[in-house]
This record gives structure tokens, sequence and C-alpha cells, in this order.
């Protein structure tokens, strides 16, 4: 644990960042996308955005956050990668590696980015800059030549360095911070209170431009004027850490351990269980009034290997910023030393470097490390209870763990003809890329079935018997052609085994597979009259029929 | 917690008090307190305490409201309905922010229904074939931690004291429980699914356009009454 740093002198770190470091694993992992123009896009708020773009591809004009359609109209020849973390964080294990053989206490802050405090290396390797061109040089032998180093003191101003590629000269940091745009502050504001952009355009229309403008105003002003947000601000446009460093001691027992028996060997077991711990551990951090923003991650292998990670987040750790940061350490440890050795273009000594775990998981431990006083957190204001979103959320992990993980889902309505095609389960806790109004199952599906969503959708479906007047099963020809209007269904599913037809609608014809084995699938919705315990009533389903068997897809129950 | 504050009661007393002792001249303060108390006055408590249906269910229940703690048995056959009436309540639940859990032990719960009915899928969550033996245990889980639970039985039934511990539980939690028709236990209210009229829209011989329309008639049975009526929905 750490001493709580004095706010008026942060430590001295270096910031060791990739720019576009999803293209640049990407390239790693599959080496003919050198020189080819490469963008890797993700599902945001308002579908697929640009998320990082190859040198080639930014020549042409593809930037961070156009619309995929646009990026490929920009550019010809585009190659265009959805976004892979647990990739990019395996791929970057490799860099974090190499540069902890000579640096101690690594600070991982997300695939592409890692800080370390320099005091004493940079005294080992003979100052700042020599310790720069050191990393620089180590991370260009592994074939990473676009990376850049910033050294300032505190990890806001070094972030900033490395985006120029500099070394900041000690005492200089308060003057190197001042003619930066207040700009920059949105995104750790926007870490830990949400709505870093308000806060900027605010401070840009009352004239403060930059950060030496608003670090000489007065803090008791900036804090009746701005509140908490703007306070935070504040300290980082003066050069002092973000959040106050906690008055209290923090206990030493925080640490939560869990120990995996059996041994866990694949990631989701792994996983899985470091969500429970993530929880507990944030749980009691949040019963002393605490947060933290780094979390030591280590685990223990079958054969006595102890592997430590640390981690940071920009604003507070919250569950989900949580697992997800364990997850893609997991993932670099286990599957790195599963496929790390067969992965394409990597040299023997890659191999060697990624045998590193040679057995399952046996103990995994989660440390709070920079534990800070929580800025505490916004009620929903319209009778949303975060509580209540807390309990479910246990509750249903207990299930997940009486049942395993797939047991427990969500629906994601998607595109679709039948009612089974139109809904996608994913498991409980995993994200639900969701699109407002169920957007991605808008373009037009011929075939579909029209009318209400029917309330049971059987998989598989129950077999049954569709026949017309003459009581011989109704077939649809290779043309779609009907034999005779249905008359009747059988059908176990159905009350009193099924009955005679009071209306029916349809043939849909649905071509399935036309490109290898060509079957022909009709349905229809049918309103049979059931007699269930002397009452006769309308039992409404879908039937289909296919290579002239017929089977009860849904029951509009 | 709320058990730390004192008692509406007393809050309104307090106030009340405060009011009467303001000074004449000091109007605004006494109508910001009135205003303050016309807030925390306990109309509100019987909304905490209870579920509101919607509309289409509202006529059929005492109140328009079903108790928190409470224990609904759908029955009626397949087809009939009882998906769709379990539908109807899981809306009322999520409608207000709250999160139902549905076990389904076949696997068959169409999602796409559930949307149509209003369910917000995001607070929605659905255990899927789940094994027989461990139904009790799951329900009892989701019991603590949900609003609703919809509780497709087990092909082979629940045992009384199985259901018993179960009802006990869903009153200590106010979680509402909807069983289906073999529940062996007591339930404060059954909604018979009595079956169902579709709008059958085309020409004599059969032939219809699409489903349309459906009347859902329920038959619902509470300790203050029995009720019928006619659920009007697409789907």
């Amino acid at each position: 644990m750490e001493e709580p740093a004095l706010p008026a002198e942060p430590v001295r770190t270096a910031v060791l960042r990739c720019p576009d470091w999803p293209v640049t694993a990407a390239r790693r992992r599959e080496p003919a996308l050198v020189g080819v123009p490469v963008t890797v896009v993700d599902r945001g708020q308002r579908g697929l955005r640009v998320v990082a773009a190859s040198a080639e591809a930014r020549a042409e004009g593809v930037t961070r956050g156009l619309r995929r359609r646009e990026a490929e109209a920009r550019c010809a020849g585009l190659v265009v990668l959805d976004v892979d973390d647990a990739g990019d964080a395996r791929a970057f294990e490799e860099v974090a590696r190499a540069v902890e053989e000579f640096v101690p206490h690594l600070v991982l802050h997300e695939p592409g980015a890692l800080s370390f405090a320099t005091r004493g290396p940079s005294r080992y390797f003979g100052g700042d800059d020599a310790l720069a061109q050191l990393v620089l040089d180590t991370v260009a032998g592994l074939g990473i030549t676009d990376a850049t180093v910033g050294i300032a003191a505190g990890v806001f101003a070094a972030g900033l360095a490395a985006s120029r590629s500099l070394v900041v000269e000690r005492g200089g940091t308060v003057a190197f911070l001042a003619a930066w745009p207040v700009s920059v502050l949105a995104g750790p504001v926007e870490a830990s209170y949400g709505d870093g952009a308000a806060l900027v355009d605010l401070l840009a229309r009352l004239g403060l431009r930059t950060l030496g403008d608003y670090a000489a105003l007065p803090e008791s002003a900036v804090a009746a004027r701005f509140g908490p947000p703007g306070l935070l601000a504040h300290r980082l446009a003066r050069g002092e850490p973000g959040h106050e460093p906690l008055a209290r001691e923090v206990p030493p027992e925080l640490v939560e351990t869990m120990e995996l028996d059996p041994p866990a060997t694949r990631v989701d077991e792994a996983a899985f269980a470091a969500k429970a711990l993530a929880d507990r551990l944030l749980g009691r951090l949040d019963a002393m009034g605490c947060c933290c923003t780094r979390v030591v991650v280590e685990a223990e292998t079958e054969h006595g290997e102890r592997l430590t990670r640390c981690w940071r987040h920009e604003g507070a750790l919250t569950p989900s910023t949580l697992v997800a940061r364990v997850r893609w350490q997991l993932e670099a440890w286990l599957v790195a030393s599963d496929s790390g050795v067969a992965a394409p273009g990597a040299t023997a000594a890659d191999a060697a470097d990624a045998e590193m775990v040679t057995g399952g998981l046996t103990v995994l431990r989660l440390a709070p490390d920079d534990v800070i006083p929580a800025t505490g957190r916004q009620l929903g204001f319209w009778g949303g209870d975060p509580a209540a979103a807390d309990r479910a959320g246990r509750a249903l992990a207990r299930v997940q763990a009486l049942l395993g993980p797939d047991a427990v889902a969500t629906a994601l309505p998607v595109g679709g003809r039948t009612p089974l095609e139109r809904v996608r389960w994913v498991p409980w806790g995993d994200a639900r890329d969701d699109t407002p109004d169920g957007a991605s199952a808008a373009p037009p599906w011929p075939g579909a079935v029209p009318g209400p969503a029917p309330a049971r959708v059987f998989d598989p479906p129950v077999p049954a018997a569709l026949l017309d007047a003459r009581g011989a099963p109704v077939v649809v020809s290779g043309r779609g052609d009907v034999s005779a209007p249905p008359a009747a269904l059988d059908c176990a599913a159905l009350p009193g085994g099924g009955g005679p037809l009071v209306a029916w609608a349809g043939p849909w014809a649905h071509d399935l597979r036309w490109w290898s084995q060509r079957r022909r699938r009709v349905l229809w919705q049918v309103v049979v009259d059931a007699r269930a315990d002397g009452r006769s009533h309308q039992v409404a389903c879908l039937v289909a029929v296919e290579r002239g068997h017929a089977a009860v897809e849904a029951l509009y129950d | 917690m709320a058990t730390a504050l004192p008692p509406r009661s007393a809050q309104l007393a307090s106030i009340s008090r405060r009011t009467t002792r303001l000074p004449r001249r000091d109007a605004a303060a006494r109508a910001h307190l009135e205003e303050v108390g016309r807030h925390t006055r306990p109309v509100s408590l019987a909304h905490e305490r209870a579920l509101e249906l919607g509309p289409s269910l509202a006529a059929l229940v005492s109140r328009g409201t079903l108790p928190r703690g409470s224990v609904v048995r759908v029955a009626g056959a397949p087809g009939a309905g009882v998906t769709t009436l379990g539908l109807e309540l899981a809306a009322a639940c999520t409608g207000v922010g709250e999160w139902v859990a549905v076990v389904d032990p076949a696997g068959s719960l169409g999602a796409l229904a559930a949307r149509e009915a209003g369910v917000a899928l995001e607070r929605f969550a659905v255990v899927r074939r789940v094994p027989p033996a461990r139904w009790a245990s799951v329900v009892a889980a989701l019991v603590d931690g949900v609003s609703l639970v919809l509780a497709d039985l087990p092909a082979g039934g629940v045992g009384v004291a199985d259901a018993r511990r179960l009802v006990a539980r869903a009153r200590e939690r106010e979680t509402v429980l909807v069983v289906g028709e073999r529940w062996p236990a007591d339930a404060a209210l059954t909604l018979h699914a009595r079956g169902s009229e579709w709008d059958v829209v085309g020409d004599v011989t059969g032939e219809m356009h699409h489903l349309t329309e459906r009347r859902l008639h329920v038959h619902a049975e509470a300790r203050s009454g029995a009720r019928e009526g006619w659920l009007a929905r697409a789907g």
C-alpha cells in the first residue's frame, strides 16, 4: 500500500501510449493487415463508429467517431474490424512484460496505455530522457514503432506529455499544463462525475480557455461556482493529484481472496469468480465510504506461480469497469499461455515469454490500491432505485452460481422472420449492445410472420399434423403451391390434442439455405377450435410445414 | 433504511406544529411548509406497499393493485392465455422501474410477446431450462432479489412443503410470486384464463389476413370475491 501522496507534489510519472492500439493488436494477430488501411469499429449509442484507424486510413481522412459507412466511403479498400477488447489486452500483455523487465510497479490504464513512477528507474538508467528512450527502444524491439512516452508530475500531466512525446523537466509541470486548452479536462471529469463536456463548454463560454486561466481562479470561488466536478478539474489544472488523499488509514484486510477449486483453466470460469470478488471488494469499500481508482489483480497457479498486475481507471472503479479489467487480465494470462505459442508471427522468444502460466488458476486476489474518499453517487431521480438493481444483480448471480452462467439470460430482439429467429438470448451480465427501439431488427424481412408475437415459442418445434378437409396432410410443392386449404390440426401440445380450424392465414414461404441444400419452409397461422374440460375455446398457433412434416412452432398463449 | 426515520405520522405532526407556530406575516414560508407537508402525506404509502396494475387488469382486482408479498396463481389450458396474463403482471412491474425474473423450465417463453406486452426487456431476466430438482432453490434465490417472479411449475409439480416455504419467503421479502395452476399452497389471487376469441377477419372459407386482436376472458378469484372480465390484447 502506498502512502497517500501530498497534494502539492504528485509523483513523477511516465506514461507509455500506443496510439490506435486496436489496429496494432489486430496487425500483430493478422500480419496480412500490415500496410493496408485498417479501422476498428465499435457499436456505440448511434451505430457503428470508428474507434481506431491505421495511419494509411487516417491519411484518407478516417477519424475517430466517424460512422462506418462514411469511413468506407472516404477510404477505398478499407478493412473494417470489430473491436476485440480481450484480444487487445492479450496483445498488450506482451508490451507490459517487456517494460516490466526494467520497471517495477507498472500500472495498466487500458489496452494500449500504461504508466509507472519514474523515481527509481530514472536514477538507475541515467535520467528521464534516457529512461524514455529505453522504453521506446524496448517497445520498438517488439515491432511497435508508433508508441510515445511522456514524463511529468502526475498521471494527468504525463498523459498529456505522452500525446506530444515530451519529457517535462522537474518543476516545469505547472507551466507545461498552463498552455493546454480546457477541453483536456473533459475526460477525467467525465470519468468521475459524468458530463465532462458540459463543464468544459461552460468554462470556454466564461472565457477560461486554457488550464492556466482556470488554475488562476481562487479555489473557493471554483468550489462555489462549479461544485465537486469543477474542483477536480481545478486540482488537475494546477498540477495536483485529482482526488483528495484519504484522511485515514486503509485497513489491510480489504484484500479479497477466492480459492478456485477445481483450478480455473478457462477465462469464463475465472471471470465468473472474479465478478463475485469484485462485488465483494467494492461493497466493502462502499460501506467505508471509499472507492478506489487502482486495483491489483493477483493470481496463483497450480504450480505455484504468482502473477500480479495493477490496473487503473480514470475515475472510481465501478463493478463493471473493475470486472472488465480483471477479465482483460485473465484473458492475457490464460489465453496467451494457450495460444500465444501457436499465434502466427510469434517468435521463439515470444513463445518462451508466453508460457508463463503453466496450469489453472487456484487463487484469485483483488487488492485495492489508491483508495480515495467516495464522491457520492446520484440516486435515480424518477423513482429508479439503484439498490434494487444491485439486489436483483446479486440474486441473479446466485442463480448463475447454481445453474451455470448461461442459465440466466435476457432477451435481445434481433432481425428475422420467425419468432424463434427474432430473439437472441444474452447471458445475464454480458453486454446487451442494445439499440433503441430494436433498430437492429429494422431491415425488411420478406416473409416475416405479421401480427402479434406468440407468447410461447417451442425450440425444437412440436410435431403435429396439418390436415385438409379430406383428412390428407397439407403439402407444399417446390413452387410454393399448396395442395389444399388446411382444415384441422392435431398436436400433442394443444388442449384436447387439437381439432378443426376456425380460421387460417398464410402461407408465408421461406427459402432456407438456398445456396447449399435448398429447403422450403411454409408457415401458417391457424386458429383451432380446441376442446378442454368439456368446453371449447379458440387456440391460435403458428404451424410450419417443411418437407411434408408439420410442426407447431409457437402458441399464441 | 426506512426504519431509521421517524414514522410519517410523527413527521407530519412536526410539520403541522411548525406551520401553526409561524408568525402570520411569514406567508411564503408557511406556503412552503404546506407544500412539504403535502408531499410527505402518507398517500404514497399504499403505492409503496402495492403494485399498481395496468388498466386492463386493474378492473379485475380490488383497488386495482396487487399487494406486495402475495402469491398469484394463473390457471388455464395451454393456449388459453396463461402466459399473456403473466406478462401483463410483469409489464406492470418493470413499468415502475423494478425488476422481474422468469423461471421457464420449458425454455419456451416468447420474448417478443413480452416486449409487446410492455415489459422492459433489460430488467427482465429469464432463467431457462431449470432442472426440476433445483426449481425451489432457484425460485427462492430470485424471490430474495427481484420485485416479481413469474415461476412456471416444473413438469413434476412442486411439493407442498417447498410451496409453503416460498409463500412465506415471498411475504417476508415483499415479492409478488406468480405461479401456475398446479400450485399446491394457497394464493391470494387466482386468475383463470377462460380462453380467448380471435378477431377472425376474412371470407367464409376461413381464410384471414393474419391474426390481429384477441379478447381474453379472465375470471379473477380473490378472498374478497370473484370478478369476470375481458382483456383486449393484440396477442
